[in-house]
């Protein structure tokens, strides 16, 4: 790498450098600045009234800096259990993000151009709403008078089993997780399928593939860049989502979100919140990381 | 300093106006300008105070009243400490004052000017959190209480007047999905402690342990740990019973009434005891007003000015003159002005030092996992 720069004359050096330049600030002042606050602020001791105590300060005082939250994370099995269930709660909804995405975005990809974009912006059309106003609507579809509840509920009855509560729970969770990251799905998806070249299909049909084949040979191989783009957009904000299990949850249903946004506020300590975010944000670049290395690897595949 | 709400119009949005509209909000702006000497800057509780005696202030005083609004103590607490000055006026709950008192952050009260301060009930003064109240003046209470559907109670045959129809599972099993609790950590193993037989500011361990192990073994009955839609929940009749602040329930009935839902909701204090948490008003060390501050203060002490809070909303009234202005129905609410014997089992919270801050979110997180 150093070697062809150095060959590089001049002029060429200060392109890639006004190039590279402005993302690489973006990175210092959005990414590395806050997160090493954070660790600093998760090796110090949490302040009598929030906040932190001070590095330095009279005799008598609170001080210093320790690793005590990072013990209490790693000695108790409590905080990997909660980690644990966030990472298969977003695992879930990556999952069923991507079954529910795929067709659609096949389907987009495959429509003439002109419908194409009346499409794409339906999909994009519920970020027209905020969020949460999104959220507080499923309050109503989910709850006990809704009549999503009802049918279900009628269903149950008739073989004998007793009526179930859809909002409060797990259920209503994972469903307005998955309604929520669907678009970040379906988008980079498309993205991918309407640049792949149909004569690829006809070569394959030639050949003797049929439907299935056709699909799971040609389009998925040469799609998996996408998936994995879309897999990471939704993984990543579900793993760190708090306002959806604190409005939608039942009494179990806590996640990292949760109990880091709990550290700021409720508890007020703030080192342990700080040690929880340094902790989640290395295991999602660990997972971005991943993300990359199988896209690449899908990428030299294709 | 200021706070943001003065001048919602940013600069951005100013240049992105047609000339017309610019110079319209110019004249509009120097008219604000001219009272820019009297502005009383108060930030409060979302929905804590009347318009009408908001008004009637900025009458009397020829100024103008600037709110901003919190949702809870942590919030407020949180952007003070990030910075936020200019407040003349803020309204905290008990411990949060303590903790304004020691960090220093309040100017102490000049009492000859507050002439109206006779007018509180001297159960309220000199509490734990401002010994001589030198620093704050009470301006409302809320209680932390069971509320039902009066119906479906009396329907199921439940009691109303014990904690332990939220606790017990032989009670909950009717009631089972209809619950909510309220979620909060303190205020939860406040009343797990309180039904337990202790204190609502125990902090020793083992009792802290009995009060999780009793909500943990209720938790499978209930519906959700909620602290903002039970209100609409219990409007519309989905839930039938919950652990909540008197004001939510005070107004979960006002609304069912006017949707004519054809039930009541109540509420009522346990036997075994309950919160109450005992909102001051206090003058943030930044007010660039306190003598304004100290009018307002007076202003509120007055008893008509003071019922108009109670009368819009149910909140407790700790002013004896404003007795005589409440409606009648709140004014005989016992689970509004509860009468002595039950006065006698209310507790305020205490603020938790950092060690025991962290022992009780480790267990708020057992409750929620098991």
């Amino acid at each position: 790498m150093s070697n062809q720069t150095a060959k590089l004359p001049p002029s060429a050096r200060l392109t890639k450098w006004l190039v590279c330049g402005p993302p690489l600030v973006f990175l210092l002042l959005l990414f590395v600045a806050p997160s090493a606050i954070m660790v600093v602020a998760s090796l110090r001791f949490p302040g009598e009234f929030g906040g932190l105590a001070p590095v330095a300060a009279a005799p008598g005082v609170l001080q210093g800096l320790t690793l005590e939250t990072y013990r209490f994370f790693f000695g108790d099995f409590l905080y990997a259990e909660i980690f644990v269930k966030s990472f298969l709660v977003a695992l879930a909804a990556t999952l069923i993000c991507l079954v529910m995405a795929y067709p659609l975005a096949l389907l987009i990809a495959r429509s003439p151009k002109k419908s194409r974009d009346l499409m794409i912006l339906l999909v994009i059309l519920p970020f027209a709403s905020n969020f949460l106003i999104r959220v507080y609507a499923w309050m109503i579809l989910l709850g006990p008078q809704g009549a999503l509840s009802q049918l279900v509920n009628s269903a149950l009855g008739a073989f004998g089993i007793g009526p179930v509560h859809l909002l409060f729970s797990p259920f209503a969770v994972l469903v307005a997780m998955v309604y929520v990251h669907l678009p970040f799905m379906v988008l980079p998806l498309y993205t991918n399928l309407e640049k792949h070249d149909p004569s690829l299909l006809d070569a394959a049909q030639d050949l003797g593939a049929n439907r299935w084949q056709r699909f799971w040979h040609v389009t998925f191989p040469l799609s998996l860049p996408g998936i994995y783009a879309g897999a990471t957009l939704v993984f990543i904000p579900v793993l760190g989502m708090f306002a959806i299990p604190d409005i939608l949850g039942g009494t179990g249903d806590m996640l990292i979100g949760n109990l880091i946004k709990d550290q700021f506020l409720g508890t007020r300590d703030w080192p342990f919140g700080a040690t929880l975010s340094i902790l989640l944000t290395g295991a999602v670049l660990l997972c971005v990381l991943v993300a990359a290395r199988l896209g690449g690897a899908g990428m030299r595949h294709a | 300093m200021i706070p943001a709400r003065i001048c919602p119009c940013g600069p951005v949005f100013i240049r992105g106006l047609p000339f017309a509209l610019r110079v319209c909000l110019a004249i509009v702006l120097s008219c604000r300008a001219a009272y820019a000497g009297d502005v009383l800057h108060l930030y409060n509780w979302n929905n804590y105070i009347s318009p009408e005696t908001i008004a009637r202030f900025e009458e009397r005083c020829t100024c103008r009243v600037m709110q901003d609004y919190y949702s809870d103590n942590e919030e407020m607490l949180a952007k003070l400490a990030a910075g936020a000055t200019g407040y003349d006026i803020i309204v905290p709950t008990g411990n949060a004052l303590e903790t304004l008192i020691r960090q220093k952050a309040l100017r102490s009260l000049d009492k000859p000017a507050l002439t109206n301060l006779k007018n509180i009930n001297p159960a309220y003064l000199d509490t734990a959190f401002d010994r001589g109240n030198q620093f704050s003046v009470p301006f409302a209470y809320t209680l932390t209480l069971i509320g039902y559907n009066v119906e479906k109670m009396r329907e199921l045959g439940l009691p109303t007047d014990t904690w332990a129809v939220i606790f017990e599972p032989e009670y909950l099993a009717k009631v089972k999905g209809r619950v909510t609790v309220l979620d909060s950590q303190r205020e939860l193993m406040a009343a797990a402690l309180k039904y337990l037989g202790y204190s609502a500011n125990d902090t020793g361990e083992a009792h802290w342990k009995r009060a999780r192990d009793l909500i943990i073994r209720a938790k499978p009955y209930w519906a959700a740990f909620n602290a903002s839609s039970y209100i609409k929940e219990l409007t519309v009749g989905n839930i039938w019973l919950v652990h909540g602040y008197s004001n939510d329930i005070f107004q979960a009935n006002l609304d069912a009434q006017q949707a004519g839902r054809g039930f009541n909701i109540a509420a009522s204090i346990p036997k075994e005891g309950a919160v109450l948490s005992l909102d001051s008003m206090v003058l943030h060390r930044s007010g660039p007003r306190p003598d304004l501050a100290h009018r307002f203060i007076n202003f509120m002490l007055d008893g008509r000015n003071s019922s108009e809070l109670t009368n819009l909303i149910g909140s407790g009234n700790p002013n004896l003159d404003a007795m005589r202005y409440i409606k009648p129905e709140i004014a005989q609410n016992p689970a509004v002005f509860p009468d002595p014997q039950h006065l006698v089992r209310l507790e305020m919270l205490r603020d938790l030092d950092r060690n025991q801050r962290r022992v009780l979110s480790r267990m708020w997180i057992e409750i929620k996992l098991r």
